[in-house]
């Protein structure tokens, strides 16, 4: 009876990853709404909207239709919400990304408090959750996991993509060599390189001047390098908030955990994981995002959720050197066979 | 091996040494047109360092004045807001310094005494060969358009105006100027 009720709670779990596209979806809609709504208020505070025509009336007749519900002041009202997953403002609540803060250490060599005190909240959150803003907040990691699916689409097709690895500490040099650019120069080079303000930035440029800036080719590019030639580069191998994160959500509290005896070894939660981690190996480390696609994937709801400031791999047992010699030589039987 | 090692390492201190001029130049600050930064900007210097290019100040101005630089200006002004008057210029409202997270906008309270004080985007300069005043047809459009008039800007027989010392260069004058081109002009604070 217990071992049941055991189960149906694992099997629970699995619903996470749908949160998570959810939650992803909500923070998308916020970043393409603010810069609609602020153009709506600068056309209300310019008494445009009256005077317009065609498809802008319809969006901004729309807009306007549908605010003034809430409130008959839009032109101050409306600033309660602004801004991006970068920088973003709630009411009077205002959130920053830590890199940014980090940039703008590196490039003035003092804080500005203020500033300071709209990161905390994030940091809080991410030394209890690890790297959670990269699977559940970051708007490129949407983005990039679409970019995956088209891969899968190429594979099926019959074209097989190139998977280049490189090490996943190279992200921590992008950071450093960031900082150290900052330094130098005397300016915050990050948003120049760190997709999901490249991403809200672009989508900024889009609707208040119609054109695209030079982001978008940064984007394209990468999309289609991860397309084809090395699966989820960026966030694996480049971001540098991604290092960051991982660097802050080094003893988080939140891990994937395996259920040995459950576990089947059929490695699907090694190929799912976006970030290039090993879940079956009990060795996520602090790279691990919580996205819980490996959770989700899992045939035998063999990986669960625990509370830990480590990873507890389990102890194993050293394979014998008899039979690892075995497997070698059987291994080189089947080369000279086929 | 160490020969080799030696010509290696030469090789790379001159080209380092050849290049850092290039780099440096492609990257120093350039004012190749003329533009003022947002009320309550910092200078120039700091206001680089400080900003974190998240376009929250362009959001919330209300005017639409505010703009971002490409890479015209060189490396480090990139993603910087600014303002060009002629275009579109600032009518205090001191949102942009609200909304700033970091303080390379700072927050100004919207009083007369504040705005007088803290507020420095540059100053306003009247063309008298130009400015139809001056030329004898009264005009007073700049006068009209200034928002803190008979303080900032006076005017004297056949509305002829005159820039004060309190002038905060928000550019609402030489937007107005009936003149093409324009007989008063921003002079930025920054450069």
């Amino acid at each position: 009876m217990t071992i049941k009720k055991h189960h149906i709670e694992i099997g629970k779990l699995r619903h996470i990853n749908k949160v998570r596209y959810f939650i992803q979806v909500l923070v998308l809609l916020f970043i393409l709404s603010t810069p609609i709504l602020s153009l709506y208020q600068s056309n209300v505070a310019a008494r445009a909207i009256q005077w317009m025509d065609g498809n802008e009336k319809l969006l901004f007749g729309t807009i306007d239709n549908i605010v003034r519900w809430f409130t008959n002041n839009p032109e101050n009202d409306l600033d309660i919400i602004k801004g991006s997953v970068w920088s973003a403002q709630i009411g009077a609540f205002k959130m920053s990304d830590p890199l940014a803060l980090l940039g703008q250490f590196a490039a003035e060599k003092q804080f500005y408090w203020p500033f300071v005190a709209t990161i905390l909240f994030p940091v809080g959150l991410t030394l209890l959750l690890g790297r959670f803003f990269c699977g559940w907040i970051c708007p490129a990691y949407l983005f990039y996991e679409i970019g995956d699916v088209f891969r899968q689409l190429l594979n099926r097709a019959g074209t097989r993509p190139r998977n280049i690895k490189l090490s996943l500490k190279t992200k921590y040099i992008v950071l450093g060599l960031g900082t150290l650019t900052g330094i130098i120069f005397g300016v915050v080079v990050f948003p120049m390189i760190y997709p999901p303000a490249i991403i809200s930035r672009e989508w900024y440029y889009l609707v208040y001047l119609g054109v695209f800036g030079s982001g978008l080719t940064l984007l394209g590019v990468s999309l289609l390098f991860e397309m084809t030639m090395s699966r989820r580069a960026v966030c694996r191998y480049l971001c540098p908030g991604g290092a960051l994160y991982s660097l802050l959500g080094k003893f988080r509290v939140v891990r994937i955990r395996r259920n040995a005896s459950a576990c089947i070894d059929c490695v699907k939660c090694n190929h799912v994981c976006g970030l290039g981690l090993e879940p079956m190996s009990d060795l996520t480390g602090m790279e691990c995002n919580t996205c819980t696609a490996c959770i989700a994937i899992c045939p035998t709801d063999a990986l669960t959720l625990r509370l830990g400031w480590k990873d507890d791999p389990l102890k194993q047992s050293k394979p014998n050197p008899k039979t690892l010699q075995a497997i070698h030589v059987i291994l080189q039987n089947h080369k000279e066979m086929t | 091996m160490k020969r080799r090692f030696f010509i290696k390492s030469i090789t790379a201190t001159t080209t380092a040494a050849m290049a850092f001029p290039i780099v440096a130049k492609a990257v120093q600050s350039k004012f190749k047109f003329r533009f003022v930064r947002p009320p309550g900007s910092l200078k120039e210097n700091d206001f680089l360092a400080r900003c974190i290019r998240c376009n929250k100040c362009s959001e919330s101005c209300p005017n639409d004045c505010i703009k971002y630089m490409g890479f015209e200006n060189g490396f480090t002004q990139w993603g910087t807001p600014y303002i060009v008057p002629r275009d579109q210029a600032c009518i205090l409202c001191m949102k942009c310094g609200e909304a700033c997270p970091t303080g390379s906008i700072q927050p100004i309270k919207d009083e007369l005494s504040e705005l007088l004080s803290k507020v420095k985007m540059g100053k306003a300069e009247v063309d008298k060969d130009h400015c139809l005043s001056y030329q004898g047809k009264t005009c007073g459009v700049c006068y009209r358009a200034c928002p803190f008039p008979d303080i900032a800007m006076t005017i004297g027989f056949l509305e002829q105006p005159t820039v004060t010392g309190e002038c905060v260069g928000c550019g609402l004058c030489e937007r107005s100027c009936i003149q093409l081109p324009q007989a008063v002009r921003i002079l930025p604070a920054h450069s």
